[in-house]
């Protein structure tokens, strides 16, 4: 049975492959994009071949942009400095009130609790235009539009649903007999939470965290609403390459590579983490 | 007649980035109709790869399996007229209790009251009569079992494969249900062998049992054969609850025969008229060996050994007296209560006549005489 | 040296009320045996002495001090848990000494003295995931052990350990656990090991203790049918009987066979009773006689070093009979005579399920 036949494995790897290209490819060809002239882009048919140029790369970080309409000022490289920031800071503070709180929704059982918990998860599933007319119109009324802060807060709507369902499963796999016997041996509760629960949930908080920082990193219609110029992440400033002479494929693609790297240097490196933590055999079996 | 035929079996699994397992090395087999037969070992021994392959869920790697004198091993499972109860249960979740044990047979086109007749006269047997109309989800673990063994047993098939059937039942149920189902398979000289990590269970049930360790068939003997005349040692430890006190032994020729000496504390007069010419060619050969006795076999409170108790534990129904001997740990059992406290010096009886002798290598140089 | 006294407590889940008024006490230095049937509340009980959660009634006194409200680490408890709990990321000795506050030489010395005598010395420094479960067993033990708490609570601990091992600990435990003068209470499902290793044994049933002795007076003086079932493999053989007295005499009519059950000293017990016979006190023989009840064998099943044989009596009630190895045991289908003496057979009442008066069982004793 765990012999295939010579055809069943042909076809598996024709499958893989064809599967593979369909969703790599766009990566690939963006990259390549990168290295491009605009006129070279839309030259037809496209070449595979070209003389590359890091033209694009020199206009996103000096943020001068020479088009057919004349110079053009643009913030590239502010984008990406808030983008980082946004997304860090929302985490940050994503983790510092989810974690405790998916300690919570796991280890105990309260009035409504699974009510709360799934009304958090909702957020998720509105539309955020949905939540965004009222929230810019008191936005306005607090003084929190176009503030880092502002930003970071409703940011929470992305990544504390998220971090509290992820964490809440790797707490609720820890067995509570592991916690009872580090109170037992005169620890406090708190001592248990932060020496026995944190560090074993460690994967998942990780991994919590990164899914979150990605979908923060990628959020653009908050910021569009909710930020100015000077306050917007990468994937609003991209829109500046829409300029009055045309769509500067080059300087997007450009920016696409450059604002997706971070996270995938973050994936990439936490990968290898979370597997490495995921084998635990604290309990039997 | 031999029922089913087991040939030169071997296992490997192989998967990739890893060692191949060897699961199961040259397995020869025989088992007879209307036998009962227990795989018996401790856990990755190979009992359930050789079940498995019987059943058909696996393939051999390399041997034949032949059933009723039919070549089964290339069959899918469906073909090879066997029954199985399996150690998760398996039950259908949609089925109650009753539609459950009846499947196969409504399957099999049996006439419907042969069906509701046979269903409950096993129910009866394994005591589900009152749950026949409950969903497998509702009811206990142990009954669960229960089930899953009238399921396989229900059936009409050349061979009967039940894997782990008693783990789960409640323990007030267990001596009966071995009984009645040890009863209702000689009855209907039905075929049956079953995979266990249980001796107790092992011997219970079955007419002959096959102990496995590491993928190779140790011994295929009966209950009494394994406990009299284990075939090394290995068998000899490992059959047996308490299991068999062993003991390092010096060997000394004395006149007309062999010395045993346990350090300076126990010896042991073999008498060489009684050896057979192999033995006593091994004995004059080997300047140590181990000599095992049986728990049962020591008598508590007459003799020449003096221990100091332990612990002293009164089961109901037997006593377990543990006794330090010069730092070597002796176990006692017998069925009255033995007055001793830890601590206390109590003398125990260890006689040549029970005692097995392995050499360095494991193999078995003499058995007990009287086992 | 501290005293674990249980008074009245009651802990109820929804409609389940796994302690039902339970009170006990637990000497220091000695052992005591939590035994019941899965479901009957043992581990609930052991979890309110912890203050893993409180009882909704009565009190929990360690050293006459109540400690119903207080925190776990506040208790004084060592624990050993059915599936080990072992930090997983800390070696065997972090997790042995997670519960010391002392100076590094003294938590050395204090690792090394327990470790020794559980005999876990060469897999101090490994993680849980390296160690086989017996390892992790005693790696716990020296864990609830170490800190010399005034409770110590195991919970079924040899649950997941191999046969041979569990037998190992079971002549190991005792010693092992009287070391110290800690009130110990030992939960486990299994009979043999609460005989071996406990001083008493209280019986649990749906939350209530039916019955708190000595192992040796819980084997012989069960208080009830149920719990002359829990204890004996094979399980005590049970009928339906109506004794009569007369001439001094206590009989029955047992498979339609008139059977002594002993002296009938004032009346004799009224109405339907159970009577229960152990399996290992029934005699079996080919030749009839009076008092003896006709049967067939229907199986021989080996057991440890007997023969349990499976019998059908004349009315058709199955009984269980262990013979000793070297009896003559007959074969399947055999027809033989089973006999009991008086001082063999209980007497339990058929509706409330106690045992009836003193048993003959003890006059004989």
């Amino acid at each position: 049975m765990e012999h295939s036949s010579l055809a069943g494995r042909i076809f598996r790897g024709v499958a893989l492959t064809l599967i593979l290209i369909f969703f790599m490819f766009p990566i690939v060809w963006i990259f390549l994009m990168s290295f491009q002239t605009n006129e070279q882009i839309l030259r037809i048919p496209p070449r595979i071949l070209f003389e590359p140029t890091f033209a694009n790369y020199e206009a996103l970080i000096s943020g001068q942009l020479r088009t057919a309409a004349g110079n053009l000022q643009i913030s590239f490289m502010r984008n990406l400095f808030n983008s980082v920031v946004l997304s860090s800071a929302a985490v940050l503070l994503a983790l510092l009130l989810g974690v405790p709180a998916a300690y919570a929704f796991a280890r105990f059982k309260f009035r409504l609790g699974e009510s709360i918990a799934f009304t958090l998860l909702s957020f998720r599933f509105a539309p955020p235009l949905l939540v965004l007319l009222p929230l810019s119109l008191y936005y306005q009324e607090l003084g929190l539009n176009d503030t880092y802060f502002g930003i970071v807060w409703v940011y929470q709507l992305i990544a504390l649903p998220l971090i509290l369902w992820i964490v809440r499963g790797y707490f609720e796999d820890i067995s509570p007999d592991i916690e009872h016997a580090y109170r037992l041996a005169g620890h406090s509760w708190r001592e248990a939470f932060t020496r026995i629960a944190v560090p074993l949930a460690g994967p998942g908080i990780a991994a919590a965290g990164l899914l979150s920082f990605i979908f923060c990193w990628n959020n653009f219609v908050f910021a569009l609403i909710l930020a100015s110029a000077d306050k917007q992440p990468v994937t609003v400033g991209a829109l500046a390459f829409v300029t009055a002479s045309g769509i500067q494929y080059g300087q997007i693609a450009a920016a696409i590579v450059l604002s997706v790297t971070p996270t995938l240097l973050l994936a990439l490196y936490a990968q290898r983490y979370l597997v490495e933590g995921l084998s635990l055999g604290a309990v039997k079996g | 007649m031999d029922m089913l035929e087991l040939r030169g079996i071997d296992k490997v699994y192989r998967s990739r980035g890893k060692a191949p397992v060897h699961a199961v090395r040259a397995l020869d087999m025989a088992v007879e109709k209307g036998e009962i037969v227990a795989l018996l070992g401790s856990s990755g021994c190979g009992k359930t790869s050789t079940l498995r392959m019987i059943a058909g869920f696996e393939d051999v790697s390399a041997g034949s399996i032949a059933l009723g004198g039919r070549r089964i091993h290339e069959l899918p499972p469906a073909r090879r007229k066997v029954a199985m109860a399996f150690e998760g249960y398996s039950l259908y979740p949609p089925l109650t209790v009753r539609e459950n044990i009846a499947f196969a047979l409504k399957s099999a086109q049996l006439p419907r009251a042969e069906v509701t007749r046979r269903v409950d006269e096993i129910a009866r047997l394994v005591e589900i009569e009152d749950i026949l109309d409950s969903y497998p989800r509702a009811i206990s673990g142990g009954q669960q079992q229960r089930v899953s063994l009238a399921r396989a047993l229900v059936r009409d098939a050349d061979l009967y494969l039940l894997d782990e059937p008693m783990g789960q039942l409640e323990p007030q149920l267990r001596a009966v249900l071995r009984g009645r189902i040890k009863s209702l398979l000689a009855e209907r000289g039905m075929t049956a062998i079953f995979v266990t990590h249980d001796q107790t269970e092992a011997s219970a049930l079955a007419d002959r049992i096959a102990v496995m360790e590491g993928g190779v068939l140790q011994q295929f003997a009966s209950e009494k054969e394994l406990k009299g005349r284990p075939a090394n040692l290995f068998v000899a430890s490992f059959i047996g609850e308490p299991p068999m006190n062993l003991l390092d032994a010096g060997v000394t020729q004395s006149d007309g025969g062999f010395r045993l000496s346990v350090g300076t504390d126990m010896a042991f007069d073999i008498n060489g008229a009684g050896l057979d010419s192999e033995a006593a060619k091994a004995l004059a050969g080997a300047p140590q060996v181990r000599i095992g006795i049986r728990p049962q076999k020591i008598v508590v409170g007459t003799g020449d050994v003096r221990v100091k108790v332990v612990s002293n534990q009164w089961l109901g129904d037997q006593s377990h007296v543990a006794g330090d001997c010069g730092g070597r740990m002796l176990i006692a059992v017998t069925s009255g209560r033995v007055a001793a406290r830890p601590g206390d010096i109590v003398p125990f009886a260890l006689e040549p006549r029970h005692l097995h002798i392995f050499g360095s290598d494991g193999t078995c140089i003499r058995h007990a005489e009287v086992s | 040296m501290a005293r674990l006294e249980i008074n009245a407590v009651s802990k109820a889940f929804g409609a389940a009320r796994p302690a039902d008024g339970l009170s006990l006490a637990v000497e220091p230095g000695e052992i005591v045996a939590v035994f019941g049937p899965s479901g009957s509340g043992k581990t609930v009980l052991l979890r309110m002495i912890a203050g893993m959660f409180e009882p909704d009634d009565g009190d929990i006194l360690i050293g006459r001090r109540s400690v119903v409200g207080a925190p776990p680490e506040r208790r004084g408890i060592g624990m050993a848990f059915q599936n080990f709990a072992l930090f997983p990321h800390m070696t065997a000795r972090d997790n042995i000494a997670s519960g010391l506050r002392a100076s590094g030489n003294e938590v050395a010395s204090r690792v090394a003295a327990i470790s020794k005598l559980l005999k876990i010395e060469h897999v101090l420094g490994h993680a849980p995931r390296e160690l086989s479960n017996g390892q992790k067993q005693r790696t716990a033990l020296a864990r609830a052990l170490i800190g010399n708490p005034d409770v110590l609570l195991l919970d079924d601990p040899l649950r997941n350990v191999d046969a041979k091992l569990r037998y190992e600990m079971r002549l190991e435990l005792p010693n092992l656990l009287r070391r110290g003068t800690a009130a110990v209470l030992y939960v486990t499902q299994d009979y043999r090991e609460a005989m071996a290793i406990a001083d008493r044994i209280a019986v649990l049933i749906d939350g209530r203790l039916a019955q708190v002795a000595t192992p040796a007076d819980i084997y012989a003086q069960p208080a009830s049918v149920a719990i002359a079932r829990l204890f004996g493999d094979p399980t005590i053989n049970l009928a339906e009987v109506s004794p009569v007295a007369e001439h001094g005499v206590l009989s029955a009519d047992v498979a339609g066979a008139r059977m002594r059950l002993g002296a009938a000293d004032g009346a004799a017990p009224a109405g339907a009773c159970w009577l229960g016979v152990r399996p290992e006190d029934l005699a079996v023989s080919s030749a009839s006689s009076d008092g003896a009840i006709a049967a067939r064998i229907l199986a021989i099943t080996p057991m440890h070093e007997k023969a349990v044989l499976l019998l059908r009596l004349a009315d058709g009630t199955e009984w269980l009979a262990a013979l000793p190895p070297d009896a003559p045991q007959g074969a399947a289908d055999d027809s033989v005579f089973v006999r009991f003496t008086p001082d063999a057979a209980m007497l339990f009442d058929r509706a409330t399920g106690l045992r009836i008066g003193a048993s003959p069982r003890l006059k004989a004793a």
